[in-house]
């Protein structure tokens, strides 16, 4: 008889356990593609729930954990440590071995325990019985049915999502585009900042006035960048830094630049320098060549020509600085009465003021730039949003983002969903294509109708709506109108109100605006991502 | 000289085949009989009245070449007919009292219709099955090796019978059921038992044999995992053990002690070399488990009312204890 050592039967138990690991790697592996469908389903549910995911992301998402965790699983199973005496238990009761191969191997780990005969004789049949056994009978290496199913279950479902979620891929598509365009603001912001401090022409009291509201809507952006804040943000700062800009100092400006223009033509005048640094619009630079010019060196028909120019200077500046038009006035007059001492203290004054006006002229410069880029950005930050119907709605109050080169603001959202008037200001191009652009107040004064007939400048608007919800939307006469059937629908003084409040007690209309409300909403027309903004909104004034 | 595998599994097929001249059918219990004696063990046989229990055990006796006797119980038996008594002799005019050995001193002693006689005799068998030996005035004498009791007893149902107390029952190594025979059997019995010639059983081992038979049935090994199922199960046949069925929870008032362990244990370890084997699977710890632990089981009364068997209990814990923990 054949000698029978403990190395056959570890063997045949070392072709079993792999054939086992195989087996638990497949079972494991089938499971974990399972649950990688689940987390994928999951996480991409709550991801397109909160408009986060894009259809890419989603499909990478999928892809990403049901080939993830199947090799996860799959891997462990198979390396998951298999103690010889239990794989050799399990392995008895799977091929029915009735614990021949269990007892030998303890057995030889305790020969001290058995007669030697008992423990070759268990031996050799422990080997014997294993030799007669199939392992792919009861081992069989395939996928299991009920996984399957479930698996299948789960790649219908995510199907389904993918084939019917284009509502939630698009509010995720116009997330992302806000917040892209938050960022870019944030970073144009950044850059303002940047450039106002390294402007010259400002001073320090100036260049921190001018920051401060940027610096404050740079840490709003920061702390909640959703689209209604960012816009409110924008939009408050564009009306902060538009308060800091004076609106003459345009006019102030170009005059000084035409005058500018008019001195540094005539070669050879003591002006000359004067007027080329004001034509470029740089008016602290000339103020600086006013100050340095020296009246005493000049011949008496130079003094002469000076005052003439001085006087020029004087009366094109007199409706913008009269101030520095009656130094400049001062100027002129003691030179010509030969009293070169005052001229000069003259000339000392008028280019300290003209320094002043000229710093004066940058920062409100500045501020209106800086404004309008906030109004911009805030047009750009509702486009982002898929706000085509809102940006649309917002022309009828004058407020046509991202076209307007002045100043554009107003109360563009609560005043408009309210119906109430609203006060806009802005010079934006738009002129009134869009369906609610019929609406009072909605096409923008396109001609010089501020002082100084400077062009485009702000104005301010009276939104009186005719028909809420636009075309189509009921007819609403508001007391006080000429139009047929005008109802009064509130009674109270006759005398105008407090800006900003309303003579009707708004638990009498509140009704009729929820009910307007709903119908909007119901009617499809706003977009997914306002509707619980507005609904919160109303709930919010319930009396 | 130790006795081979081989040489254990031909004596026993030769005893089985020697007891199946006379006794038809009943392999099983001739099976549990055979391996309670292997084992070193007693055996209750209970069975209604002609079903051949002590024939079973009488051809047994013939067929081992064991010194055999036989005490029929009945309620007036006394201990001491059945240990033994002093008497006074009188040797060379010299008086003296000397031991007589009763019918226990054999190795396979029948105790007919156990349950007939009073419990102070039943108890009297006591130190016989557990120590192998007896106590008289004072005086104790062992028993021969090897000893067996092989006891019958009728259902307690039956009228004049003494249920035999639970220290008595549990010295018993097996209780086995003897059930009425089949047809075929049945006519097969007439056949042999009606005819001119009656059939007998010749010998097929000795006491010797048994004897080694029995050492090398101890040396069997049974493996932790298997162990461990047995301690599992003998546990939970206790109503407050964690594992205990709904059954043994309900209908148990005491468990099974830890001679049941021991049973099933020595049991399966001659099954396995009965079915070729050198080591206890669970399949033998499952084919004995009935005769090891139905007579160490004590139900309470809402068990006995209801008619619960404890083989229902010990069925129902076989088919819920996992065969790994």
């Amino acid at each position: 008889m054949q000698m029978v050592t403990i190395s056959d039967l570890t063997h045949t138990l070392n072709l079993w356990t792999r054939r086992l690991r195989l087996q638990r790697a497949l079972l494991w592996a089938l499971r974990g593609f399972v649950v990688g469908l689940v987390l994928s389903l999951a996480l991409g549910s709550l991801g397109l729930y909160e408009a986060r995911l894009l259809r890419n992301e989603f499909l990478l998402l999928i892809l990403a954990l049901s080939l993830l965790t199947p090799l996860l699983f799959g891997l462990t199973a198979y390396f998951w440590r298999i103690h010889p005496l239990t794989a050799a238990r399990r392995f008895d009761l799977l091929f029915h071995l009735e614990e021949r191969v269990s007892t030998a191997l303890e057995l030889t780990r305790h020969p001290d325990h058995v007669p030697p005969e008992i423990l070759s004789l268990q031996l050799a049949d422990a080997v014997t019985a294993s030799k007669k056994v199939n392992p792919s009978r009861a081992l069989p290496l395939g996928l299991s049915l009920r996984e399957g199913l479930v698996a299948l279950l789960f790649v219908g479902l995510i199907g389904l999502v993918w084939l019917q979620g284009e509502t939630w891929f698009a509010a995720a598509r116009q997330a992302r585009a806000v917040q892209q365009a938050v960022e870019a603001q944030a970073a144009q912001i950044e850059e303002l900042i940047q450039k106002i401090e390294a402007n010259e022409n400002l001073t320090e009291a100036q260049k921190q006035e001018l920051t401060e509201p940027l610096k404050e809507a740079q840490q709003a952006l920061q702390d909640n960048p959703s689209l209604e804040s960012s816009v409110s943000v924008l939009t408050s700062t564009g009306e902060k830094l538009q308060a800091l800009s004076d609106p003459q100092s345009q006019a102030m400006s170009e005059a000084l630049q035409e005058t500018g223009n008019q001195l540094s033509k005539q070669e050879g005048s003591p002006l000359q320098s004067v007027g080329q640094e004001l034509a470029q619009g740089n008016a602290v630079n000339a103020a600086n060549e006013l100050a340095n010019l020296n009246v005493s060196e000049l011949s008496s028909s130079e003094q002469a020509q000076l005052a003439d120019q001085l006087d020029a200077l004087a009366q094109s500046l007199q409706s913008t600085d009269p101030q520095l038009a009656s130094q400049l006035s001062q100027a002129a007059e003691a030179l010509r009465n030969g009293d070169p001492a005052a001229a000069q203290q003259a000339l000392s004054e008028s280019a300290q003021s003209l320094a002043q006006t000229g710093q004066q002229i940058a920062s409100s410069q500045v501020a209106s730039q800086a404004a309008s880029q906030m109004q911009q950005g805030a047009g750009q930050v509702i486009a982002a949003g898929g706000g085509q119907q809102q940006q649309a709605s917002q022309s009828g109050q004058g407020n046509q983002p991202g076209q307007g080169q002045g100043p554009g603001q107003g109360s563009n959202q609560s005043s408009q969903t309210a119906g109430a008037g609203g006060s806009g200001s802005g010079s934006g191009s738009s002129t009134g294509t869009n369906p609610d652009g019929s609406e009072a107040g909605s096409d923008p004064i396109a001609q010089n109708n501020g002082p100084g007939d400077g062009g485009v400048s702000s104005y301010e608007q009276i939104f009186a709506p005719q028909l809420l919800g636009g075309e189509g939307g009921p007819q609403v006469n508001l007391p006080g109108s000429d139009q047929p059937g005008g109802d009064v629908i509130g009674q109270g003084p006759t005398s105008p109100g407090e800006p900003g409040t309303s003579t009707v007690p708004y638990n009498e209309v509140y009704a009729q605006y929820e009910q307007i409300n709903n119908q909007a909403i119901e009617s499809g027309d706003i977009p997914t991502q306002f509707m619980q903004i507005i609904k919160n909104y109303f709930d919010s004034l319930k009396p | 000289m130790a006795l081979s595998v081989d040489q254990f599994r031909k004596h026993a097929e030769k005893i089985e085949s020697e007891v199946s001249k006379v006794i038809v059918g009943q392999n099983e219990v001739v099976r549990h009989v055979l391996v309670s004696i292997l084992a070193g063990g007693h055996v209750l046989l209970e069975g209604v009245p002609g079903l051949g229990k002590t024939m079973l055990i009488r051809t047994l006796g013939e067929a081992l070449d064991l010194k055999f006797s036989r005490i029929q119980f009945t309620p007036d038996l006394m201990p001491a007919d059945i240990l033994g008594t002093e008497i006074l002799t009188d040797q060379d005019g010299r008086r003296d009292f000397r031991f007589r050995p009763g019918p226990l001193f054999a190795n396979l002693v029948l105790a007919d219709e156990i349950n007939r006689a009073t419990p102070k005799t039943q108890s009297a068998l006591l130190e016989a099955m557990q120590e192998g030996s007896v106590t008289v005035a004072q005086q104790t004498y062992r028993l021969d090796e090897p000893f067996f009791v092989m006891a019958t007893q009728n259902p307690l149902e039956m009228e004049g019978t003494y249920p035999l107390p639970e220290a008595q029952l549990d010295r018993f190594f097996f209780k086995v059921n003897v059930n009425m025979p089949n047809v075929a059997e049945m006519v097969e019995i007439m056949d042999r038992t009606t005819g001119k010639e009656t059939a007998a059983a010749g010998k097929a081992a000795s006491g010797a044999d048994i004897v080694k038979m029995r050492e090398l049935a101890r040396g069997v090994p049974i493996a932790s995992h298997v162990k461990d199922f047995v301690a599992r199960l003998v546990l939970a046949t206790h109503p407050d053990d964690s594992n205990a069925s709904p059954l043994a929870k309900k209908y148990v008032r005491y468990g099974v002690s830890p001679r049941g362990a021991q049973a099933l244990s020595l049991g399966a370890k001659v099954t396995a070399l009965f079915n070729g084997r050198f080591n206890v699977s669970f399949d033998d710890i499952k084919a004995i488990a009935p005769a090891a632990l139905r007579h160490r089981l004590l139900l309470n009364f809402d068990g006995l009312a209801d008619g619960v068997k404890t083989d229902d209990v010990i069925s129902e814990l076989l088919t819920a204890i996992p065969v790994q923990a």
